[in-house]
């Protein structure tokens, strides 16, 4: 095995090239993101037409206003009636624009959210599909309550950009129509109004670091608080038991109060951006004011125009606000795909947007059948290492394993008996030595170690919520007879026979409703519907009866002859069956060999099987 | 204020937990009211200057020649109105900092009370929600409101203040115009109100999606080696598929019926500035208004359009807030199955009586369904009961009925001469300690885990209970002692086991419950811990439940339990003694459990002859 351990991949942010990520993104639904473009192109963009139309009426107006009072002897009434019918025109103008955005915002906000759900539904399941398929080991930077909300709040930062790239066509349509006409009007009232316009642009542009750090900052204290709500009722009858709830309560009270801190921060400079954006519309009117003030009185600008400014600059101030705010989120965009990496760890960058099918309209395809794989014959372990940070671990570990053999892995607490199991599978990422099966050497250990190859039951087995049925079968169309002997063997028969809805029965959060026992052997009865070759089974029995751990190794060796075991336990009865047994002692392999020749010559074999201490 | 409040009929609940969780606060509220009320009153003034504006300048223009000589009155109108602005924005900076600052003060209480009564609620409760769910239930949901507590008041009372002002305002240039916006705002919010009900109950399905499908997630990622290893990736990953495109599907249902109210007041603003320029078209071809009234009159209605537009969107948030509070005060309602008592249990070791129990989880009077059947007996104080039988014969529910995680279905138990359900919950759990088969760790410091987070208990205590596992070595080891966290996975399932001794160590209990405690310890560790178990055992009562026959060896009474019934039950050396009894059995079978396996006996014995 060559493949270095998998050490996260050190991603500055400045380096996540979020601009190519979020193209690929967009391009998953091509189509569909045009459309969106276009129809928000258009929503954005009319308001220019209808502030125009606005404009129009109040210069008619204003035109009659002054030649009214002028020539209030002269005018005659045509004139007065060609204005107030222009007027009126202009106000058909209006109403016409205002219906269409009516119109387009239907079909808009409809294509909208088909874009967005089905992105987010990419990404989230990208970074599953990761976790679950991908070779290497797999361990979680953080806790699974963590980790959920990378998929959840960081899913939806990355999503939710995509709105402002939607949004961007149609907002840079109105500004470019709204600074002609602008322009149009008086080009130095114009610079001087979208002068500060830019300026916050810049202004944003600066905070933004800033913005970042208080977010990250915000996101990390309500991880802590979802971690400790998802630990605290993960452990919810330890806390029960303890009589604790007061302090659990009291401690999640000050993670609360960190968040709010941080939050506040966040809320304070974001709110900040969003004041100054809003608000820079008054100032600007005014500023209108201001310098129009001359103008108007020497007869070189009229209502209509000033109603031109006031009508386009909320929106144009709006639109400039956006483009800082894209900025801003562009940042975040950032943070979020630098933590979603942080989950996927060593995968490629792209892989978090690559294309893969939904099935959003819930027709799911077949599960792929299994691989076959050639039977197992030999296994040869040479050196294997896998180090925990503590420093302990497992440190050049060899032994070899053939076809139907029953081999027993015992030591000491913390002497790497789970270790050498994890490192094997590919559970744990190992610093050195090699794997070779049938003769040939194994690359990625995480994805060889699976079914048809082996199949393995943790010390702690999970279940998940769902039926027993489920749980046990994990996809596998193990016929009624397979199953049957799945069940008959890890001794399940009479706990069927127990629980009032049989296979059917939901087993809870993580198993909750069925005992550690039933756990234990749901997991074993799940382990052997996989019909692996190689069975792997990390202390199995520590939470079964004698009677019952007896029946499994003896069912084990009567109904399947061919079935290689590789066992961790202290129990006499599994160390009495094994064809060899493997003595682990702080990482090292300490001897192996039979029962009967490691008691007659391996002290911590005798202080194992006689539950003696080792001096020393 | 009767326009504002005709959202807001169905927001009764809403309203309630507004009063309890902001009432506390209401120097800062009505600070918050004064700044609202002080910035709308500013922007309202801003159009009438505007107006002032075209007017003067207008007038001037029609009376010629002098014409400049009004520039030094706009200049002043002019500068007023930057000066207003300013002033505008300042408050309304203020006023939503300190809307967040109220808000996220009432949500951090809203979430510890939840999670408080969450904790509070019995077994069956949580045996049915995966901790992901818990999550969804006191953050998401909470998160939702939050925004509601502080926008509501920010945004939803400073809209409702602008949209009377303008309605004032319209009233003030045109009694009928008045009337008549008065009427377009009344219609539209009433609709708008009737077009958001639509909304809520996708909105309920949406977040129950959501709870779901993360749910999906942190089981899976929590036993992601158990997926992988077991090949179930492929299998994993189309159930997920699953989940998430009926999430999709609720997304998509709730977004656009969400959607509808904005939808709405887009067609009915539509109509409304239509028919307010046609308005002031018309008054001012009749003569009857200036131009800048005119304009006045389009820039208030813009000033009704805002808050308008604010509501609905807010209504958003409302909506959500409302389905989510519909959800926290469903939480908050439910109560524990197992009402704490009022009564104290006694100090020192606990006498243990079971009278007549029978308990079942599912199915109250179903004699077939029950795990216990009319189990009698008495456990004397300072002794300790070894509880034998196989698994799925109901030893661990046995110990649950004590720790009263669950009541008997019938019959009665008494700790210290206490009925357990007259018993002071609290004071029971602190008396009675378990170490249950899964030790429980937190991902926080060494200390935080012995202590369940709590301060009050000082670091000497800790080491000491440490020391007394034989742990402490290993803790001052860690490169910051106690305070270091404890990564998940770091612990060996038996240094895990130790770090439960010594939670218990921390305790004074009167009954302890060791449910197969040496479970996962090699023999060689156990023997470590036997001595501390000694000691910690003396003076007061235990029950211990092991599969070996060692680890009962020093109780002083035994229990036998088959399919829920007293097999046996008595002191253990008398049972020892009696060739017939179950335990005696067991004793001649060993450990190993078959007496009928007599080939391994054999094998044992051969070995014990090479060992001699």
């Amino acid at each position: 095995m060559t493949a270095a351990p998998q050490t996260p991949t050190k991603q500055s942010p400045s380096e996540v090239p979020t601009f190519p990520l979020m193209r690929r993104l967009f391009a998953y639904r091509p189509r569909l993101f045009v459309l969106n473009v276009l129809a928000w192109s258009g929503f954005h963009a009319l308001p220019a037409f209808f502030s125009y139309f606005v404009s129009r009426i109040f210069a008619h107006l204003g035109e009659l206003q002054t030649a009214g009072a002028a020539g209030a002897a002269g005018a005659p009434g045509s004139i007065r009636q060609v204005a107030i019918t222009a007027a009126w025109i202009a106000v058909v103008g209006f109403a016409v624009t205002r219906f269409a955005r009516f119109g387009v915002f239907y079909f808009a906000v409809r294509a909208w959210f088909r874009l967005w759900f089905t992105l987010d539904a990419l990404l989230r399941r990208n970074l599953l599909g990761w976790l679950l398929l991908s070779r290497g080991s797999r361990r979680l930077p953080d806790t699974p309550a963590e980790a959920v909300s990378r998929f959840r709040d960081d899913v939806d930062d990355v999503a939710a950009y995509t709105e402002v790239w939607v949004d961007a066509g149609g907002f840079l349509i109105y500004s470019v129509v709204a600074i002609t006409l602008m322009w149009r009007v008086d080009p130095t009232i114009t610079l001087v109004v979208c002068a500060p316009l830019l300026l916050v642009v810049l202004f944003v542009q600066r905070l933004s670091p800033q913005i970042r750090s208080y977010r990250r900052r915000m996101r990390q204290a309500t991880a802590r608080v979802t971690d400790f709500l998802g630990e605290t009722f993960g452990a919810v009858s330890a806390v029960k038991l303890s009589a604790h709830e007061g302090q659990m309560v009291a401690h999640l009270a000050r993670l609360g109060e960190t968040r709010k801190a941080a939050a506040l921060k966040d809320v304070l400079l974001t709110e900040l951006i969003k004041g100054v954006n809003t608000n820079m519309i008054n100032l600007a009117v005014g500023a209108v004011l201001l310098l129009g003030a001359n103008l108007i009185l020497r007869g070189r600008m009229n209502v209509g125009d000033f109603v031109l400014f006031f009508a386009l600059l909320p929106r144009l101030t709006g639109s400039m606000g956006y483009f800082g705010d894209m900025i801003a989120r562009h940042r975040r965009t950032g943070v979020s795909f630098e933590r979603m990496q942080r989950l996927l760890q060593d995968a490629p960058m792209p892989e978090v947007v690559a294309h893969h099918e939904l099935y959003l309209n819930g027709q799911l395809p077949e599960l792929p059948t299994r691989a076959g794989a050639t039977a197992f014959e030999t296994l040869e372990v040479r050196g294997l290492s896998a180090v925990h940070d503590s420093g302990r671990g497992l440190i050049e570990a060899s032994f070899r394993l053939t076809r139907g053999e029953f081999v027993v892995v015992t030591g000491r607490i913390g002497s790497g008996k789970s270790t050498l199991l994890r490192a094997l599978l590919g559970l744990l990422p190992h610093s050195g030595g090699e794997v070779v099966w049938n003769g040939e050497q194994v690359t990625d250990l995480a994805s060889f170690f699976v079914p048809p190859r082996s199949a393995y039951t943790a010390q702690l087995p999970q279940l998940f919520s769902d039926t027993l049925e489920e749980n046990v079968l994990m996809g596998q169309s193990a016929a009624g007879e397979a199953l049957e002997r799945a069940l008959r063997l890890a001794v399940m028969q009479q706990d069927l026979s127990e629980l009032p809805q049989g296979l059917s029965t939901q087993v809870g959060a993580r198993g909750v409703k069925l005992s550690g026992g039933q756990v234990q052997r749901a997991a074993v009865a799940r382990m052997l519907a996989q019909n692996a070759d190689l069975l792997v089974f990390d202390d199995v029995s520590s939470a079964l009866d004698a009677e019952t751990e007896r029946q499994l190794w003896l069912g084990l060796s009567t109904e399947l002859p061919n079935a290689t075991c590789l066992v961790v336990s202290h129990r006499r009865a599994a160390l009495l069956r094994a064809d060899r047994i493997i003595v682990l002692d702080e990482g090292h392999v300490a001897d192996q060999g039979r029962l009967g020749e490691l008691l007659a010559r391996s002290p911590q074999m005798r202080a194992l099987w006689d539950g003696e201490e080792v001096a020393g | 204020m009767s326009a504002p409040a005709a959202p807001l009929p169905s927001s009764t609940p809403a309203l309630k937990v507004l009063g309890t969780y902001l009432l506390p606060m209401w120097p800062r509220v009505l600070l918050l009211a004064a700044l609202l009320i002080g910035s709308t009153l500013l922007t309202l003034t801003l159009p009438l200057l505007i107006a002032r504006f075209v007017d003067t300048s207008t007038a001037a223009l029609t009376a010629g020649g002098e014409g400049l000589g009004a520039l030094g009155t706009l200049t002043r109108l002019s500068l007023m109105y930057i000066g207003v602005a300013l002033i505008v924005q300042l408050l309304s900076a203020g006023a939503t900092y300190l809307g967040a600052v109220v808000g996220w003060s009432a949500t951090n209480r809203l979430r510890t009370d939840l999670t408080a009564h969450l904790l509070g609620l019995d077994m069956k409760y949580h045996k049915e929600r995966t901790p992901g769910e818990m999550i969804e239930r006191i953050d998401g949901d909470v998160t939702a409101l939050s925004n509601f507590f502080s926008q509501f008041a920010v945004r939803v009372f400073g809209a409702a203040l602008l949209l009377t002002g303008s309605v004032v305002m319209f009233f003030r240039e045109n009694a009928w115009l008045g009337a008549g916006v008065l009427a377009f705002v009344a219609l539209t919010l009433l609709g708008m109100n009737r077009v958001r009900r639509r909304g809520i109950e996708p909105t309920r399905l949406e977040r129950e999606g959501s709870a779901k499908l993360f749910g999906f997630i942190e089981e899976r990622l929590s036993g992601l080696d158990d997926v992988r290893s077991l090949g179930g990736g492929a299998y994993t990953l189309r159930k997920f598929l699953g989940v998430q495109g009926s999430f999709f599907r609720q997304l998509m249902t709730a977004g656009v019926e969400r959607t509808a109210v904005w939808q709405f007041s887009m067609l009915m603003f539509t109509f409304g500035y239509v028919g307010v320029i046609g308005a002031a078209v018309g008054l001012y071809a009749a003569g009857t208004i200036t131009v800048g009234t005119a304009l006045l009159l389009y820039q208030y209605m813009s000033m009704v359009e805002e808050p308008i537009d604010q509501l609905t969107q807010q209504l958003q948030d409302v909506q959500k807030a409302g389905a989510s509070l519909l959800r926290v005060g469903e939480i908050l309602s439910l109560t524990s199955q197992l009402p704490s008592g009022t009564r104290l249990l006694p100090a020192g070791a606990l006498s243990l009586d079971f009278d007549d129990v029978s308990f079942a989880y599912e199915g109250e009077d179903d004699p077939s369904a029950r795990v216990l059947s009319q189990l009698t007996f008495q456990l004397a104080a300072g002794r300790t009961l070894g509880l034998l039988g196989r698994t799925g014969s109901g030893k661990s529910t046995l110990t649950r009925l004590v720790s009263r995680l669950y009541d008997p279905t019938s019959g009665a138990l008494r700790l210290g001469g206490v009925s357990t359900l007259e018993a002071d919950l609290t004071s029971l759990r602190s008396r009675v300690a378990v170490v249950t088969q899964d030790v429980q760790l937190f991902q926080a410091s060494v200390r935080d885990n012995l202590t369940f987070f709590d301060p009050g208990i000082s670091d000497e205590r800790v080491r000491s209970a440490l020391t007394e596992v034989g742990l402490l070595d290993w803790a001052e080891e860690l490169p910051e002692g106690l305070g270091t966290s404890l990564p998940a996975g770091s612990l060996s399932a038996g240094e895990a086991q130790l770090l439960a001794f010594a939670r218990v160590m921390l305790r004074d209990p009167g009954l302890i419950i060791l449910d197969e405690p040496s479970s996962r310890l090699d023999p060689a560790t156990e023997a470590r811990l036997t001595a501390a178990m000694n000691r910690l055992l003396s003076g007061r009562s235990a029950i211990v439940i092991a599969h070996r026959l060692d680890t009962v060896a020093r109780a002083d009474d035994i229990l036998v339990l088959g399919a829920g019934r007293v097999l046996e039950y008595g002191a253990r050396e008398a049972l020892a003694a009696d060739t017939g009894s179950h335990y005696s059995r067991l004793l001649r079978a060993g450990q190993l459990g078959g007496s009928d396996e007599g080939e391994i006996d054999a094998l044992e014995d051969d070995i014990r002859e090479v060992l001699a």
